[in-house]
């Protein structure tokens, strides 16, 4: 029951309610795994919202928010368990760009499904890239920015990716909110999104985890 | 034709255009910031820095294309300066809309970053906002908005105005009021030199959403957002608390001189606002604490005499119902995201629609590709008037990359297609 109401709670972005449950099962001593569990649904569930046009931005402002405060409550207990990530990410926001609304939200929801996130930050150069590729080894690369110009930067760190050898070991997704089919092919990137919940969901497909 | 001809031609076209009338061909409105840079040899750094070089490549860019107006932006959002000086000192006030880098310079802003300085030399500078006011503030600031922007929230903002009363505020200050007049006279001088090549002006006032004005230069985005959703009431009060100070903005800056339009030929000034927070925000929020007091300030400049020169930043698909509500055939609006012909269909010719390619296609199309792109549109949308060509949609203008036989290729098919 508890988990259900949780669910729902979160996917109804009742903040008070789903932070009042999430203490209540935390002390109870539930595996705070099976809460990361239903927190992935929500998340799922929130992003079909989205996609659907019943959410908007401000909801998954709302909704990173909400999952960055339960996770703060869990982060200390899932510490010492050995947790099975579906898979890796890098995430950046390209070279002369300093944005990162978009970024930090697909963030908090690739987190709360499950995924690690490695995020390197914002005004990132190719090479911050590569260096993070070789390091994490990640199955996708998630590259953000808003402005026109981070099409260019892109485009330079998938190059860039691709003269390091790389661009066979790993994924690229191009997110923000200028992009589109032409930047994805112009930028040579395996995917596009210009929202944070299409980004999640083409993210999951690019590592097969959808 | 002579200069002077030509001149009025183009300002009766866009006079006419922008009033939701007919007139003789769809006019080619350009806004552009380091597009000119890039094509006259100039760094994102020199154009937002030397007032020199910003007006010799907008009037290199004005020459060698056909364009029926111009505009080159060298400043970021600058409206807490603008609101916050512009009643008691409109005359200098008037040159700090926007943040030009030498005015980053001086005050040392931490909202912006600009190239050469914090980024690199031929990066466009970018305004990123910061949380100035706290949570716990919100009634102070309802009190006495203004008071507030003095004596708390500029201090924040700018690190060389922390200390008021200081050696080094009162030395900023002056500073920046001795910039501001140069930066006005550069402006003025670029103004009449287009004059000279046959460049129409309108005078520009300024005013601003009021729930933008609170997430762009107080709350920040993301906490203006997330306070919608936790206190709703109180973002309210604030929203009511600067708007009449908004509306008075727009009225003081759009009060110009009878000489300054006759020197121009035009009664039309603009009131420009650009909208920031329209996409992020569900319709329930939208149409609560967005719309009914933006439309309020909307009409209260449209009373004054102004045409609001409004861009819609992001999608607006949500909310195109809202645009119903604004009175006929005076506002001009331009669209990011949202194809201009659901707008039409929604509102059919309630206000002038601005439109044209995006800088995807500018930068990374044929010039083929785009001369029917433009084509088609001006086919789907010219009927009847009410139609601006504006491209570079996606970035209020257009944008650095933009290739020069793509832009040319846009203006042949406004030649051929967007006669009336």
């Amino acid at each position: 029951m508890t988990s259900e109401d949780f669910i729902k709670a979160l996917v109804e972005l009742d903040e008070e309610r789903a932070l009042e449950l999430t203490k209540e099962r935390v002390e109870k001593g539930e595996d705070p795994l099976t809460i990361l569990e239903d927190m992935r649904k929500a998340a799922d569930e929130i992003g079909k919202k989205f996609e659907d046009g019943e959410y908007f931005v401000s909801d998954l402002i709302l909704t990173g928010e909400i999952f960055n405060e339960i996770m703060e409550i869990l982060k200390p207990l899932i510490k010492e368990k050995k947790v099975k990530k579906k898979g890796k990410v890098v995430a950046g926001t390209v070279e002369g760009d300093i944005h990162d609304i978009g970024k930090n939200i697909v963030i908090a929801l690739l987190e709360a499904e499950g995924f690690e996130v490695i995020d390197i930050g914002v005004d990132q150069p190719p090479e911050a890239f590569i260096e993070a590729i070789k390091k994490y080894k990640p199955e996708v690369v998630s590259l953000s920015g808003l402005l026109t110009e981070a099409i260019e930067s892109m485009k330079n760190t998938i190059d860039a990716i691709r003269e390091a050898g790389l661009r066979d070991k790993v994924k690229v997704i191009v997110g923000g909110g200028r992009t589109n089919e032409e930047v994805k092919e112009y930028t040579g990137a395996d995917e596009w999104a210009d929202d944070a919940a299409t980004g999640v969901r083409k993210i999951k497909k690019l590592i097969g985890a959808d | 034709m002579d200069i002077e001809e030509l001149r009025k031609e183009k300002l009766e076209r866009l006079e006419r255009a922008l009033t939701c009338k007919e007139p003789d061909r769809v006019p080619i409105l350009v806004f552009n910031d380091v597009f000119c840079g890039k094509y006259s040899g100039y760094t994102a750094q020199e154009i937002y820095f030397n007032y020199e070089k910003w007006k010799d490549a907008t009037l290199n860019v004005a020459k060698n294309f056909n364009f029926d107006y111009i505009f080159t932006l060298n400043g970021l959002e600058g409206m807490f300066l603008f609101a916050s000086f512009i009643e008691k000192a409109p005359e200098v006030a008037a040159n700090m809309r926007f943040v030009t880098g030498p005015y980053h310079q001086i005050l040392q802003d931490t909202y912006t970053r600009w190239p050469g300085i914090e980024l690199k030399e031929d990066v466009h500078p970018q305004f990123i906002g910061k949380e100035i006011m706290k949570k716990e503030e919100y009634e102070k600031f309802i009190e006495a908005p203004i008071e507030f922007m003095h004596e708390v929230a500029l201090p924040r903002i700018c690190e060389n105005l922390a200390n008021p009363a200081s050696i080094e505020y009162n030395t900023t200050l002056t500073r920046l009021g001795a910039e501001a007049v140069n930066y006005g006279n550069a402006t003025l001088q670029l103004i009449m030199e287009l004059k000279n090549i046959g460049y129409p002006f309108f005078p520009m006032a300024h005013s601003y959403s009021p729930l933008d004005f609170l997430g762009d230069f107080l709350r920040d985005i993301r906490n203006v957002i997330l306070d919608l959703y936790r206190d709703p009431e109180t973002v309210k009060e604030a929203v009511e608390a600067i708007k009449s100070h908004l509306i008075k903005t727009g009225i003081i800056s759009g009060t110009i001189p009878p000489e300054v339009k006759e020197m121009f030929g035009t009664e039309l000034i603009w009131c420009f606002y650009p909208l920031h927070l329209t996409e992020y925000l569900k319709p329930e929020l939208y149409n609560e604490y967005y719309w009914p007091p933006l439309l309020n300030v909307f009409k209260e400049t449209i009373k004054a005499g102004l045409l609001p020169f409004v861009l819609f930043e992001g999608s607006h698909d949500a909310h195109l119902e809202t645009l119903r509500g604004i009175p006929k055939h005076s506002i001009a609006g331009m669209f990011e995201k949202t194809d201009p012909r659901r707008v039409k269909e929604a509102i059919g010719d309630r206000m002038c629609i601005m439109y044209g390619p995006p800088n995807a296609l500018l930068i990374g199309s044929t010039p083929e590709k785009v001369h029917d792109w433009t084509r088609e549109l001006l086919l789907d949308m010219k009927d009847d008037g009410g139609f601006v060509l504006f491209p570079g949609v996606d970035a209020a203008g257009i944008a650095k990359d933009a290739k020069p036989e793509n832009i040319n290729a846009m203006i042949d098919a406004v030649e051929k297609y967007g006669k009336y």
